[in-house]
């Protein structure tokens, strides 16, 4: 009944390192970007030359961003693998780390820990079509996924984005994704559930826009991040598209204290969020208690 | 591994060597609050060590992941981190049952895997362990879970053979304490078989042995069966249960900064997945809402999670949950239910876990 968790790269970078994996890395908030009202992106650079150069992270993957003198909370890399030097993150003022980052300067300095997690597995992914599903901030780990496909986009067949939001005002990167609506090498489509005046795209859940999709079902990954109540329903639009129940990914959020297996809090079934994850197979999941 | 005899007054040549070699001397003593309990504590005489103890309220995981552990310092407007390993003390705990020596190569398991755990490696490594044989005490059901005989994990231990301990040496670190400290004589028949009789004695009085090899199975297929309900209802949610388990671990994270918020630390402390934010997220929305849930995942963990990673369930049976929980929520009632339940829950009623 033993069964191997996978091998964690993570653990082999902190053991070359010799560190101590509770011990944040400084890092200089290098620039802030206001997303929307509740959201910002932020791009940091960690301070030691030599730390920065072993950060190596892989797309899902997350940190422990510390707030010194606050606290510590589990955050997506939203950069790409090939950003160096840097590193990207999404965040949404949603506690007490949270809104203390959202109250930085470029210029501060806050603590990073990781990289940490299995994130999708990008090498089985090339070569396929790949169906991406973000549902709001869900969008902050897939951007770093979409980021790397961008990067080798010669490598993957058809490249399908839907984005699902509350309402205009709240699409993550939507400048950035409003030009690409018009590339001929991504099918990005978004949706709001509320829409404005100016809004002239898709009205409705993100299901919804699977209606006209044509997919091929032999030959195509699918990733999906969002809120807890969407996992199930997008799921299901997959499977009734006939993809793999093993080709299906999901990035899960769970509540987390350490990121290396030892604090308990992000247990899902027999496994934890933070090494056998945040990213598992559907296969994986639908065989974990509390998953979906 | 080789076998010595001491004479029982010769517990304070131990405890004369063990105090000359260690920082700190810990072991079984009288609870200063309370003289019914016994607690693991300082000891500055040999005489204060209560060797005959049935079981500590609080179990000696304590110092290994200590209850409030200071992880780090940082000052805050610069980041710069220090402090980040634990005050390097070394330590004798004498007197520490099997069950919950075997309750620290389980914790062994989890805080010395890839990624090893600094802090509970230190401690680890600079405590010197003396077990000590026990006879059970109507909670106990070691025998259950495999955890009433250890055979490592300590460098020294103690078998109780009456008027002399019976001693097995395990480690490099004890032969030479043996060498210097004790005057041991070597084994004889008559002290083997005063042994084996002792073991016999000591099997006997064990409980009739619960049979666990279905009960991961079991647990999975009743997973979303009414009896989760039934003894969830009775969960005060308080936590106890954890505090005394030798196999419980589970921590939470604390930032707390100097007067002047220059200088900041950051701690661990215990945690308990039976309290109700355990598995909450941003916007309310909680991973396991109910204290059924709770339980239903506590015993999970222990009997299905824990035996599914690495072969081992998370209990040895030491039966300080059955004494602590006002609630009667034990591992023998969690098999009890499972096994006689045999009600699935009604369609539709609930599905796993209040997760989405
Ligand atoms: C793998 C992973 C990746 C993530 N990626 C991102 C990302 O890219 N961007 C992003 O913005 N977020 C992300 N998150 C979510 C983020 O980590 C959480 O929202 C986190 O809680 C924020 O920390 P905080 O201190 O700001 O909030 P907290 O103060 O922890 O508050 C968040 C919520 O948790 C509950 N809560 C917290 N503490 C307590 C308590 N002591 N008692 C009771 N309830 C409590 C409350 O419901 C509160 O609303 C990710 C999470 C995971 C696991
Ligand atoms: S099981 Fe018992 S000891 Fe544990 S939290 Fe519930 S009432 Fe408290
Ligand atoms: S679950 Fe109860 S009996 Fe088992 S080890 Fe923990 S406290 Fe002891």
């Amino acid at each position: 009944m033993t069964e191997n968790t996978p091998a964690i790269a993570t653990a082999d970078t902190y053991k070359r390192l010799g560190a101590n994996p509770y011990r944040p890395w400084p890092a200089r908030i290098t620039s802030i970007q206001q997303l929307t009202p509740k959201e910002k992106l932020f791009e940091l650079r960690i301070i030691d030359a030599s730390v920065r150069d072993a950060f190596r992270h892989t797309a899902g993957q997350f940190v422990e961003l510390s707030i010194f003198g606050v606290g510590e909370a589990p955050i997506s890399i939203s950069s790409a693998p090939s950003k160096q030097g840097f590193i990207e993150l999404c965040i949404r003022e949603a506690g007490t780390v949270t809104s203390a980052m959202h109250r930085m300067r470029a210029g501060d300095i806050v603590g990073l820990r990781g990289p940490f997690g299995r994130g999708f597995p990008f090498d089985e992914m090339r070569g396929h079509d790949i169906l991406l599903v973000a549902g709001g901030l869900g969008i902050a780990p897939l951007k770093s996924l979409i980021n790397h496909i961008h990067d080798e986009r010669h490598e993957f067949g058809k490249v399908t984005i839907l984005l699902g939001a509350r309402s205009p005002k709240e699409i993550l990167f939507r400048q950035e994704f409003d030009m690409w609506r018009h590339r001929e090498d991504f099918d990005l489509q978004m949706t709001v559930d509320i829409p404005d005046d100016d809004w002239d795209g898709e009205v409705g859940l993100v299901t919804k826009l699977f209606d006209a999709l044509e997919v091929d079902p032999e030959n195509t990954y699918g990733a999906i991040c969002g809120p807890p109540v969407m996992y199930r329903f997008v799921v299901a639009e997959m499977r009734k598209k006939d993809l793999d129940v093993d080709r299906i990914y999901v990035s899960f959020e769970r509540r987390m204290k350490c990121g290396i297996g030892k604090c308990c809090h992000c247990g899902v079934g027999h496994k934890y969020a933070c090494i056998d994850g945040p990213v598992f197979s559907y296969w994986e999941a639908m065989n974990l208690k509390e998953a979906m | 591994m080789f076998f010595k005899i001491i004479d029982k007054e010769s517990i304070v040549d131990l405890y004369a060597g063990l105090a000359a070699e260690y920082d700190e001397v810990t072991g079984p003593k009288t609870s200063p609050k309370d003289p019914r309990y016994v607690k693991f504590g300082k000891i500055r005489d040999a005489s204060q060590l209560r060797l005959d103890y049935k079981t500590s309220i609080v179990p000696p995981k304590k110092y290994f992941l200590a209850a409030d552990e200071r992880l780090m310092r940082y000052d805050r407007t610069t980041g710069e981190v220090y402090d980040t390993e634990p005050p390097l003390q070394t330590r004798a705990l004498i007197g520490v049952h099997p069950c919950d020596i075997n309750a620290i190569l389980m914790l062994d398991d989890i805080f010395l895997n890839e990624f090893e755990d600094p802090y509970y490696k230190v401690y680890r490594e600079n405590t010197f362990i003396v077990g000590v044989s026990c006879m059970p005490s109507p909670t106990c059901t070691c025998n259950s879970f495999g955890a009433d005989e250890v055979h490592r994990g300590f460098d020294l231990f103690l078998s109780d053979l009456g008027d002399r301990w019976f001693v097995s040496v395990r480690s490099v670190k004890a032969a030479a304490i043996v060498d210097r400290y004790l005057d041991a004589r070597e084994v004889t028949a008559d002290d083997t078989r005063a042994f084996q009789e002792r073991t016999k004695r000591f099997k006997k009085a064990l409980p009739k042995r619960m049979d666990l090899d279905q009960l991961p199975l079991l647990y999975d297929a009743k997973y979303d069966y009414p009896l989760w309900e039934d003894i969830g209802k009775d969960c005060l949610s308080c936590g106890a249960c954890s505090v005394v388990c030798p196999c419980c671990y589970c921590f939470d994270v604390r930032d707390t900064l100097s007067a002047d918020g220059r200088v900041g630390k950051r701690h661990r402390v215990w945690d308990s997945c039976l309290a109700s934010e355990f598995a909450e997220v941003a916007h309310n929305h909680n991973f396991r809402p109910k204290a059924a849930d709770r339980v239903r995942y506590r015993f999970y963990h222990k009997f299905v999670g824990n035996f599914t990673r690495n072969g081992k369930m998370l209990c040895v049976g030491c039966g300080r949950c059955t004494t602590a929980c006002k609630a009667f929520i034990d591992p023998q009632r969690i098999v009890k239910a499972l096994e006689s339940e045999d009600t699935p829950a009604s369609a539709g009623t609930r599905k796993g876990g209040g997760a989405q």
